[in-house]
């Protein structure tokens, strides 16, 4: 994973991450597990406001591997009156989310500046350069909106009939 | 499992939505075959995310690309707490946004849209300057080759 996708999986501001692990003392790593705990240590100090190595150690305790259990009690005060439970299939199902999000839509970017956008009378000669068939948009041009989505329906149906036979 | 029974499921359950990404790009006349359709949908109603949730979890939506088998709770807090979902489903792939990248969140995104009648239904799509804003934005690989296909027929468009 980079670390961006880690931020992203995680929920959190990469500069945080990077920021707190510098106090924490801990290395970063960029990696699954690494970002659902910096996700959960992010959780406790924006929204229940816990100092971060207080969030730190709690969150260490409440993902520590018991994944059975819904709910962990994280920490309680010597008389338990006091708890702070952590509600770990809600948490899981938030981080499985960001999760996939970070891994399909957060692909490395592409070096350098992007492509200038299209210049007036210039966006035809560019798409030809880049091996776009002009008579084919042409043709799409002259369906409507209701037979392009058709073509597109029968198109992708028979590219997932091929997925499956291939698969 | 297709775009008509997805789109359908939506505005049978009134969820408020704008179709973005590559099935508004085939709309506007784009060649590309995509397998996934991409809404950006009103996360300031409740009962669009409310509708949402349940139409989600009624089509036993999962984490795309995430191994099976792992709790996930497809409800209204989930959706709130993740705004932005990528899922594999029982009817298709459907990505779920509450705001684009370049246009903004759902409100931008109706601004820049236009009401099409296909599939059989009625629903928005994001309109193409906009679709070309957000592909920019979004600034992948994959979405700066649809680029040129989709600054030619923006051109095609207007001569």
């Amino acid at each position: 994973m980079t670390a961006r996708q880690t931020a992203v999986a995680a929920g959190a501001d990469l500069k945080w991450i990077v920021n707190s692990a510098a106090l924490l003392g801990r290395r970063v790593r960029y990696d699954r597990q690494q970002a659902k705990w910096w996700g959960l240590v992010w959780l406790l100090t924006g929204q229940l406001g816990l100092s971060l190595r207080t969030a730190a150690a709690l969150s260490t305790v409440a993902l520590r591997g018991d994944s059975s259990s819904t709910q962990v009690i994280a920490g309680a005060d010597p008389s338990g009156s006091a708890s702070l439970i952590v509600d770990l299939a809600r948490y899981e199902s938030i981080f499985l989310g960001n999760l996939s999000r970070a891994l399909v839509h957060e692909i490395p970017r592409r070096r350098g500046r992007p492509p200038r956008q299209g210049i007036k009378g210039a966006a035809l000669a560019t798409a030809q350069h880049y091996g776009i068939d002009l008579d084919l948009i042409r043709s799409a041009m002259r369906r409507t909106p209701a037979e392009r989505l058709e073509l597109l329906e029968t198109n992708a149906a028979f590219v997932r009939a091929m997925r499956r036979r291939t698969a | 499992m297709s775009f008509a029974s997805m789109l359908s499921g939506l505005t049978k359950k009134k969820v408020r939505f704008v179709v973005v990404g590559g099935v508004a790009a085939a709309a506007h006349g784009s060649s590309r075959v995509t397998n996934d359709l991409d809404i950006c949908y009103d996360a300031e109603a409740a009962a669009t995310i409310d509708a949402l949730a349940s139409v989600l979890a009624g089509w036993r939506a999962y984490p795309r690309g995430i191994e099976e088998g792992l709790p996930f709770i497809m409800d209204a807090r989930t959706l709130r707490n993740a705004p932005i979902l990528t899922l594999t489903t029982s009817e298709g792939d459907i990505d779920v946004m509450d705001r684009i990248a370049g246009v903004g969140p759902y409100d931008a995104v109706r601004r820049h849209s236009e009401r099409i009648s296909a599939l059989g239904l009625r629903f928005r799509v994001l309109d193409l300057p906009s679709l070309i804003k957000a592909k920019r934005a979004a600034g992948r690989p994959r979405d700066f080759d649809h680029l040129p296909e989709l600054e030619a027929l923006l051109a095609l468009r207007r001569t």
